[in-house]
C-alpha cells in the first residue's frame, strides 16, 4: 500500500485538521488498527477531495463520527466527521431537521427535544455516537415496535461515494417512491456506500405525556411473563425492557433482581391508565417495588439507566450475542437458554426488549461466540426468530443445508459492495463475510 | 411469439391451463391502471416457488424476459409488456400462509389480494396497515412492487414500513431470502427495503412477511367542509402544528367532491370548494381531547365541520374517498391519474400550481390529495380518442411533474416510475444518483431480464 500523502491533506483541509502524531491521534481513535493520519474535514468537498486522494493513492480510509475504528486501515486514513457537526434547520411545519453528520447523537437529541419534537432512535453510543452513524448502522432498538427502526427517520442524504463524487438524494416529502429507494438502502450500510455529510431527518411531534413503570423480580422467567400478560392484554407501550441482575445496578444503582422499565409516551390520559394497569400486572405477577414513575428528571434516569446498559453492549459486539424470537415465544426462549448459559440472572448479561422478541447476552470471558451463537440460534429458529443479522443469515442457511442460499445472498452482498467501492477503499473494517 | 418448444416446457413447468398464448388470452395482460398498452408473448401463471425458479432458468436459456404482474391495478406503467416479454402472473400464488398474531406477523404469497389479508386480520382484530385505495383489488406482491401508500400514511408509514422478509427468486434463478420475521434479520444490507418499490425490476417476490399490528381500540373521523381548498390546507398545517399525527388527512376539490356525490349521496355540499375527512385512532380516552383540538383548529375556517357519529355515516366518507378514482369516468370517458408529492409546507403552492396548470393547459383537472403527506392526486379529464387532446394532457402531466420538484418535491409519492414517469427521473435525480441506481440493478440483474425498460434503463 502507498503511503498517506500528508502534505496533500493538508492542502484539502488546511494543517490544523490533519493530525499525524500518534499520542494526539489517539484521541480520535479506537481499535487496534495504526492508521497513518486523523483527517478532519470541515465540508462536503474536502471529504470529497480526501476520498478522491485516497482513491489515486490507493490507501484505505475509515469513517468515524468523534472517534473512528481502526480496523483494516493501518497506514490508511482515519476520517472524524465532529468539525461537521451542525444542525443546519430544525423545520416544524414539515417535521424534518437537515443535519451535518458530525453532530452527536446525544446532542441532537437535546436540540430536538427543545423544540418539542422527537427523535425515536436510541443513540448506540452515549457520548461518541454521530448522527452519521446512527444511520451508517441503521439499527433498531428498544422504541422500534411503536416508532420504526432507524430506517424510518431518513428522508433523504448527501453522501460522499467511494470514488469521491458526490451524490445528493431525497426531499422533505414523507411520502417517496421515485427510482429505487437508495435511500432507506443506504441505511445500515455502515459507511460501505459512502460517507454521509448531510442528512435529511424526519421528526415526529414529542409525545404528550411521559411516564414510565419499573418493577424488580426474582426470576427473568417471572418478570418476562408479565410482558406475556401485558401483550395479551393488548397493552403495547413503548418500551417493554428487562435487564438480569448481573446488569441491573449499571442500569439504577442499588438494584437487587432482574429489573424491568416499562417506557410509556403518548398521551396524558391514557397513559395515567395504561400505568395503572402495567403497575397492577408487575405487581400481580410477582414484581416488588414496583413503581409509576411521572417524575421528569427521575424518569430520564431510568431511561438513561437503560440506554447505559445497551450502549455496554454495544460497545463489545466480538462478546456478545443476540437474536430474536416472536414475543410471545420468549418464555419458551428464556427456558432453552438457560440451558446453554446457566441461571439467566447471574449471566454476565441479559436484556430483553419484550416488544420484538430481542435478547442481547454478554458473555463470560472466554466463550466460544461462534459455537454458542450457533445453538443460539437453533433454539431461535425453533421459535420463529433468528441470531440477529449477517451472521444469523448465515447460521440459518446453515441449519436449513442450504449453502447455496448463503452464497448466493453473500455474492449479492459483496456485488453490491464493489460496484459502490470498486477499490475497496471505504470501512474496509466492515465484513460482509461473518 | 414463443416457439413450440418455450410453450410445451411452460405447461409442463405450471399445467396446461396456466400458460396463455391466445391473442384474446394475452389482451387482458396488455393494460395496467394506466392508458398504455403492449403485446406479451405468453402469460404463464405459476403456483409455487419451485416454478417460477424453473421459469426463470427456461427464460434466461432462451434469453426471453419477464415482467412480473399482480393484479396490474399500478398507475406507472410498471406492467405494460413494452418489450418482448412473458408476463409472470403471480394472481395463482394466493395463500396466506400463517397469520400470528401473537407475534405481530403474517407470511404470504404475492398474489394475496390486500382486501383479502385484511378480512382474515380483521377477523383477529388486526391490520396490515397499507391500504391503496385499490385494495380491493391489488395484491400485496404489486403493493410491495410499489412500494404502496393509501390513506393512513400520515401516521402508520407506507408498505416498506410493514414489510419484514421476503422470499426472492433472482434474475440468475436462485432462491434468497431477505430478513424475516423481526426487525433483526437483514443480512448486513437492507435488501428488503431494496426489493421494495423497485417494480418488479431486481427479483421475483414469491413470499412476504408482513408486520400486522392490532386494530386501534377507538376511531374518530371528521369532515370539515370548505369554501376554498387553500382554507382546507390550512387546516392541515394547523393540525400539524398542534401536535396531533391523523391517520388520515384526505382532501377532494369540488369536481370530486360533485362526482362522488353522484355516487354516494353522502350530502357534502356540492358547492363546497373542498373537503378534508380527518381521522384519528388510539385510546378511546385520547379520542375526545384530540376532536376538540381538531375541531376548534378547523372551525375557525371551515363552513361546516362534523364528527361521524354512527359506522354508517363512517363508512359513507370513505365510500366518497374511495370511488373517487372511478367516479369522474361519468364525466369525461378517459382521466389520467397523477401522483405528485411535496413537503407539507409547499401544499398550498402545489394546490395553486394545479390550477395554473389546469389554466394553462386548458384541461379539466380534478384533485384528490393525502394532504398530511402533500402528496397529490391531480386527476385530469379527457378524451383518449381525440389524439390532439390526449397529447395536451401528456404535456400538462409533464408540467405538473416540473411543478412538483420545483417545490421540492418528488415525481412520485407512491404510484412509482415505471414506463410513464421515467423520462422525467433525470430531472429528479442527479446522475450520481440514476448512476447508484443502476449499480443497484446491475449488481442483481446484469443482464436486465426482469421488467426491462421499467424505472431505469442499464
Ligand atoms: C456491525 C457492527 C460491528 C462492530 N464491531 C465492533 C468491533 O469489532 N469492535 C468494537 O470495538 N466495536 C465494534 N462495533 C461497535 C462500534 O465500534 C461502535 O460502538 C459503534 O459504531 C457506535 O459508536 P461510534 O462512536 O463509533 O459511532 P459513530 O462514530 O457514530 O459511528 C458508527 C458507525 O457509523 C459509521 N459512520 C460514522 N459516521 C459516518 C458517516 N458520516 N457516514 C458513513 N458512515 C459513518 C462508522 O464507520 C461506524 O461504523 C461494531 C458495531 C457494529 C454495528
Ligand atoms: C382505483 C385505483 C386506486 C388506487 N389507489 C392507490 C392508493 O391509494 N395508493 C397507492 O399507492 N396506489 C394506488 N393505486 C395504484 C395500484 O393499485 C398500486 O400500485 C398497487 O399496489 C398495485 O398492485 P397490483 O397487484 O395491481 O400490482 P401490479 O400493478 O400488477 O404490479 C405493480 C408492480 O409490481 C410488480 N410486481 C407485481 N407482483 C410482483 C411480484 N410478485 N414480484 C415482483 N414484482 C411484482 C409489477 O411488475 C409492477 O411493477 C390505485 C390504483 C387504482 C386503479
Amino acid at each position: 500500500m502507498s503511503n498517506v500523502n500528508i502534505s496533500m491533506l493538508k492542502g484539502i483541509v488546511g494543517d490544523a485538521f490533519v493530525i499525524d502524531s500518534p499520542s494526539e491521534m489517539a484521541n480520535y481513535l479506537k481499535g487496534q488498527g495504526k492508521p497513518a493520519v486523523v483527517v478532519l474535514p470541515g465540508n462536503t468537498s474536502e471529504v470529497s477531495s480526501i476520498v478522491k486522494l485516497a482513491n489515486e493513492q490507493n490507501v484505505k480510509l475509515a469513517v468515524g463520527g468523534a472517534v473512528a475504528d481502526t480496523q483494516g486501515i493501518t497506514g490508511g486514513i482515519a476520517m472524524v466527521m465532529s468539525r461537521m457537526n451542525q444542525i443546519l434547520e430544525m423545520d416544524h411545519m414539515n417535521l424534518v431537521a437537515v443535519v451535518e453528520p458530525g453532530v452527536l447523537h446525544k446532542d441532537f437529541l437535546l436540540k430536538v427535544t427543545e423544540a418539542g419534537l422527537n427523535f425515536p432512535p436510541e443513540p448506540y453510543e452515549l457520548e461518541t455516537s454521530s448522527v452519521g452513524g446512527c444511520f451508517a448502522i441503521g439499527d433498531s432498538d428498544s422504541k422500534s415496535f411503536e416508532y420504526g427502526p432507524t430506517r424510518t427517520f431518513l428522508l433523504g442524504f448527501e453522501m460522499v461515494l467511494p470514488t469521491g463524487e458526490i451524490l445528493d438524494i431525497g426531499n422533505k416529502c414523507i411520502k417517496n417512491v421515485s427510482g429505487l429507494d437508495f435511500i432507506h438502502f443506504a441505511v445500515g450500510s455502515q459507511g460501505t456506500f459512502g460517507i454521509f455529510t448531510k442528512l435529511l431527518v424526519k421528526l415526529l411531534p414529542a409525545p404528550e405525556a411521559k411516564k414510565a413503570v419499573i418493577g424488580t423480580f426474582a426470576s427473568m422467567h417471572k418478570a418476562n411473563a408479565t410482558f406475556n400478560t401485558l401483550i395479551k392484554r393488548n397493552v403495547l407501550p413503548t418500551r417493554m425492557n428487562l435487564i438480569n441482575a448481573s446488569l441491573a445496578k449499571n442500569a439504577k444503582p442499588g438494584t437487587e433482581g432482574q429489573f424491568v422499565i416499562i417506557d410509556l409516551q403518548g398521551f396524558k390520559e391514557s397513559g395515567k391508565n395504561i400505568a395503572n394497569e402495567v403497575a397492577a400486572v408487575l405487581t400481580l405477577g410477582g414484581g416488588s417495588d414496583v413503581k409509576i414513575i411521572e417524575d421528569e428528571v427521575e424518569y430520564e434516569q431510568v431511561i438513561n439507566g437503560w440506554l447505559k446498559v445497551r450502549a455496554d453492549l454495544n460497545s463489545k459486539p466480538e462478546q456478545t450475542v443476540e437474536f430474536a424470537v416472536g414475543p410471545m415465544k420468549m418464555p419458551q426462549a428464556l427456558t432453552q437458554l438457560e440451558a446453554l448459559t446457566g441461571d439467566l440472572g447471574a449471566y454476565p448479561g441479559v436484556i430483553v426488549e419484550g416488544l420484538l422478541g430481542f435478547v442481547g447476552l454478554a458473555l463470560p470471558e472466554g466463550t466460544d461466540k461462534l459455537d454458542l451463537a450457533r445453538k443460539v440460534n437453533k433454539l431461535a429458529m425453533s421459535l420463529g426468530g433468528n441470531v440477529k443479522g449477517l451472521l444469523g443469515h448465515k447460521l440459518k442457511a446453515e441449519v436449513y443445508n442450504d449453502a447455496e442460499m448463503w452464497k448466493q445472498t453473500a455474492s449479492l452482498l459483496s456485488e453490491l459492495r464493489q460496484q459502490f467501492d470498486p477499490k475497496g477503499i471505504l470501512n474496509p473494517g466492515v465484513s460482509l463475510e461473518p | 411469439m414463443l416457439s413450440q418448444t418455450v410453450v410445451k416446457r411452460l405447461k409442463e413447468i405450471v399445467g396446461e391451463k396456466n400458460v396463455v398464448t391466445d391473442k384474446v388470452g394475452l389482451l387482458t395482460y396488455g393494460y395496467d391502471g394506466t392508458l398504455l398498452s403492449g403485446e406479451a408473448l405468453g402469460v404463464v401463471s405459476p403456483t409455487t416457488t419451485e416454478q417460477v425458479v424453473e421459469i426463470v432458468k427456461l427464460m434466461n436459456e432462451h434469453d426471453i424476459k419477464l415482467v412480473p404482474r399482480g393484479a396490474g391495478t399500478n398507475e406507472s406503467g410498471g406492467t405494460i409488456p413494452s418489450q418482448d416479454s412473458v408476463v409472470i402472473s403471480f394472481t395463482k400464488m394466493t395463500k396466506i400462509h400463517e397469520i400470528d398474531t401473537e407475534n405481530f406477523v403474517a407470511v404470504v404469497e404475492p398474489g394475496v389480494i390486500n382486501f383479502d389479508l385484511q378480512v382474515e386480520l380483521e377477523k383477529k382484530k388486526f391490520y396490515f396497515p397499507p391500504d391503496p385505495s385499490s385494495f380491493k383489488a391489488s395484491t400485496i406482491g404489486g403493493n410491495v412492487g410499489e412500494c404502496s401508500g393509501g390513506p393512513k400514511c400520515f401516521k402508520y408509514g407506507v408498505t416498506r414500513d410493514y414489510i419484514l422478509g421476503l422470499e426472492v427468486v433472482l434474475p440468475n434463478g436462485k432462491v434468497i431470502q431477505t430478513g424475516g420475521r423481526n426487525f433483526h434479520s437483514e443480512p448486513g444490507y437492507d435488501l428488503t427495503r431494496i426489493i421494495v418499490g423497485a417494480e418488479g425490476t431486481l427479483g421475483l417476490v414469491t413470499k412476504v412477511f408482513v408486520r400486522i399490528i392490532p386494530m386501534p381500540r377507538a376511531k374518530k373521523t371528521m369532515l370539515a367542509i370548505y369554501d376554498k381548498v387553500e382554507d382546507a390546507s390550512q387546516t392541515v398545517a394547523d393540525i400539524v402544528a398542534a401536535g396531533i399525527i391523523p391517520t388520515t388527512l384526505e382532501l377532494m376539490d369540488n369536481l370530486l367532491i360533485n362526482t362522488t356525490e353522484d355516487f354516494t349521496h353522502a350530502g357534502i355540499p356540492r358547492d363546497a370548494g373542498a373537503v378534508l375527512i380527518i381521522e384519528v385512532d388510539g385510546y378511546p380516552e385520547d379520542m375526545d381531547g384530540q376532536v376538540k383540538t381538531i375541531g376548534e383548529i378547523a372551525s375557525k375556517i371551515a363552513k361546516e365541520f362534523k364528527v361521524a357519529q354512527s359506522a354508517v355515516e363512517v363508512d359513507q366518507i370513505w365510500t366518497s374517498r374511495r370511488s373517487a378514482f372511478g367516479s369522474v369516468a361519468r364525466v369525461r370517458p378517459s382521466y389520467g391519474v397523477n401522483d405528485i408529492t411535496v413537503p407539507r409546507s409547499n401544499f398550498p403552492k402545489a394546490i395553486g400550481g394545479v390550477l395554473k396548470v389546469a389554466k394553462d393547459f386548458g384541461v379539466t383537472i380534478g384533485v384528490v390529495a393525502h394532504a398530511g403527506d402533500g402528496n397529490l392526486h391531480p386527476l385530469i379529464l379527457f378524451d383518449q380518442r381525440n389524439k390532439e387532446e390526449t397529447e395536451t394532457v401528456h404535456a400538462a402531466e409533464q408540467a405538473l411533474c416540473m411543478m412538483a420538484l420545483d417545490l421540492e418535491g418528488t415525481i412520485s409519492g407512491e404510484h412509482g416510475i415505471g414506463l410513464v414517469k421515467k423520462k422525467y427521473l433525470d430531472k429528479e435525480f442527479t446522475p450520481a444518483a440514476m448512476e447508484a441506481f443502476r449499480k443497484v440493478k446491475r449488481s442483481f440483474d446484469p443482464s436486465n431480464r426482469f421488467n426491462p425498460g421499467k424505472v431505469i434503463d442499464l
